[in-house]
């Protein structure tokens, strides 16, 4: 009953983020006053985006693009996948509730993450109707993505602080360099998960809240801007190089998420359908928590 | 482009600029533009201020360098050989890069798409129409008169009461601008133009509302 009583009141707040928007003035406070005062600090940030959204951002996602793809295909061939029985018992790791939230989120994030290259590349597609539906879609997935946010971070947050197991568990690049089985220093969540946790969730809300901003970005946005003593110019041309830079680490660590689930740990992706892992998969890649589910007797 | 001093240039003479809005009206009502949309702009500085006051008007300032054609990332705008900066409707999606670029604001988005979203871009054209076939009923329609084509003055400047909005090569303009500075005796050079200076002079001002 708890449980959903706070999943209730997180998607609530949510939600209720969507209608802080209000109506136009006379003195617009985008393209009124506001700008032209804002036009001696044009350099600041408007110059600095400008020469990023030139010279660097489409390199960077050209990057992003290519990185993971390129190195999980070496990884592939050169040491391959991580292959456990599946015929051994099986430990329950994620309820019903955070395998509907998770996989909410996987699916807003197949449309949020090529959307936004199609965007970044949109010179290449020629921009026109099929560009615009993806920026449409880009916003449009976000809202299924914003509900699920806090509840995953409430249920996991505590099993995501870093401890000892992760500085080893980096030294060996979580024992994916080797062929071997043998035992990774790892608890629930390894070192790779909680970071790609800590980039997913706070990093999620900073993606929302700046793509919120400029879906947004000829309504009144001046309380957010007095807030943050900058001209709505400037709060909008800020949260385009925020969003941009932090888009590329995002999608980065998400397709390294993928490939890990999907492909270099073969049958890793059934944890998050049925709930269960393989003992011989939780044994091997978290042996911390195997060593503690033994002793509590729950093995 | 020969020489960059034959762009066509927007230039307001703020000592002459009385906030009348004609310039706004008449370019929303030559190109039927949607509520919301204001191409051009008049802004007021230090409203009510004694001696302070300064209004302009403000659009899309057509620059040689446009920051807007730079970000865009679908390559959506053009810059013609007479300096016009214009952009392609069909191609823009409607992300806002090309409004953080400008320093003017000159971008506007009205919200026709799905749920809101914003749509393409619209911005002064300069009266000059867009990329498609000249004076067509689709340019008219989607970028609004194409008036230089038939060799008129843009609407906003063609209104101004008081010839505050110039247009024309960066060369006609500055001519025009610098000839009415020596008339007004704003120049040290110049023997100052009494009237000028009494009616809008700073210590005239003051003179007159006391």
């Amino acid at each position: 009953m708890k449980k959903y009583l706070v999943l209730l009141s997180s998607v609530f707040l949510s939600v209720s983020s969507l209608y802080a928007v209000s109506t136009g003035t006379y003195d617009d406070p985008l393209y009124g006053t506001a700008m032209l005062n804002a036009i001696s600090y044009y350099p600041a940030f408007g110059e600095v985006f400008t020469f990023l959204q030139r010279e660097w951002f489409w390199k960077g996602f050209l990057i992003a693009l290519f990185l993971v793809p390129v190195a999980g295909g070496i990884h592939y061939r050169m040491i391959g996948p991580k292959v456990f029985s599946h015929d051994g018992k099986k430990i329950f790791a994620f309820s019903v509730l955070m395998r509907v939230m998770h996989n909410l989120a996987a699916i807003s994030f197949l449309v949020i993450v090529p959307t936004g290259f199609i965007m970044a590349f949109g010179d290449f597609f020629g921009g026109g109707t099929f560009v615009r539906i993806a920026k449409n879609l880009h916003g449009l997935a976000t809202p299924v993505f914003a509900i699920t946010v806090l509840p995953m971070i409430i249920a996991w947050i505590r099993d995501m602080f870093p401890n000892s197991d992760d500085i080893k568990w980096m030294m060996i690049v979580g024992g994916y360099l080797s062929k071997e089985k043998r035992p990774v220093p790892a608890g629930k969540f390894n070192a790779g998960q909680k970071g790609w946790f800590w980039i997913a969730m706070p990093g999620g809300i900073v993606m929302i809240l700046t793509g919120a901003l400029m879906f947004f970005l000829n309504k009144d946005l001046s309380s957010i801007a007095t807030f943050l003593g900058m001209s709505q110019i400037d709060v909008l041309r800020v949260s385009a190089i925020v969003h941009n830079i932090l888009g590329m680490v995002v999608a980065t660590f998400f397709m390294v998420h993928v490939y890990m689930a999907a492909i270099a740990i073969k049958g890793a992706i059934h944890s998050m359908i049925t709930g269960y892992k393989e003992e011989e998969e939780v044994a091997i890649l978290h042996s911390s928590w195997y060593k503690q589910l033994k002793e509590e007797g729950k093995v | 482009m020969e020489n960059i001093n034959s762009r066509l240039k927007f230039y307001c003479d703020t000592d002459r600029c009385i906030e009348c809005f004609a310039c706004v009206v008449s370019c929303q009502n030559a190109h039927e533009l949607p509520v919301g949309v204001a191409r051009r702009k008049v802004v007021t500085l230090n409203d009510g201020v004694e001696g302070k006051e300064t209004s302009v008007s403000i659009a899309c300032m057509h620059c040689s360098d446009a920051p807007c054609s730079q970000v865009c990332p679908v390559d959506c705008f053009y810059i013609r050989e007479d300096g016009v900066v214009l952009h392609d409707k069909n191609k823009c999606i409607g992300c806002g890069y090309c409004l953080y670029a400008c320093p003017f604001g000159a971008p506007q988005f009205p919200r026709d798409g799905v749920f809101g979203a914003k749509g393409a871009m619209d911005k002064c054209t300069m009266c000059a129409g867009g990329p498609l076939e000249t004076n067509s009923e689709k340019e008219r329609h989607t970028y609004g008169q194409n008036r230089i084509a038939e060799g008129k003055v843009p609407a906003c400047a063609a209104m101004c009461a008081t010839n505050a909005l110039m247009i024309g090569t960066s060369e006609k303009v500055s001519e025009l601008y610098r000839t009415r500075v020596l008339a007004r005796g704003q120049s040290k050079e110049a023997s100052n133009s009494y009237i000028w200076n009494l009616a809008y002079g700073k210590q005239g001002r003051k003179g007159l509302t006391q």
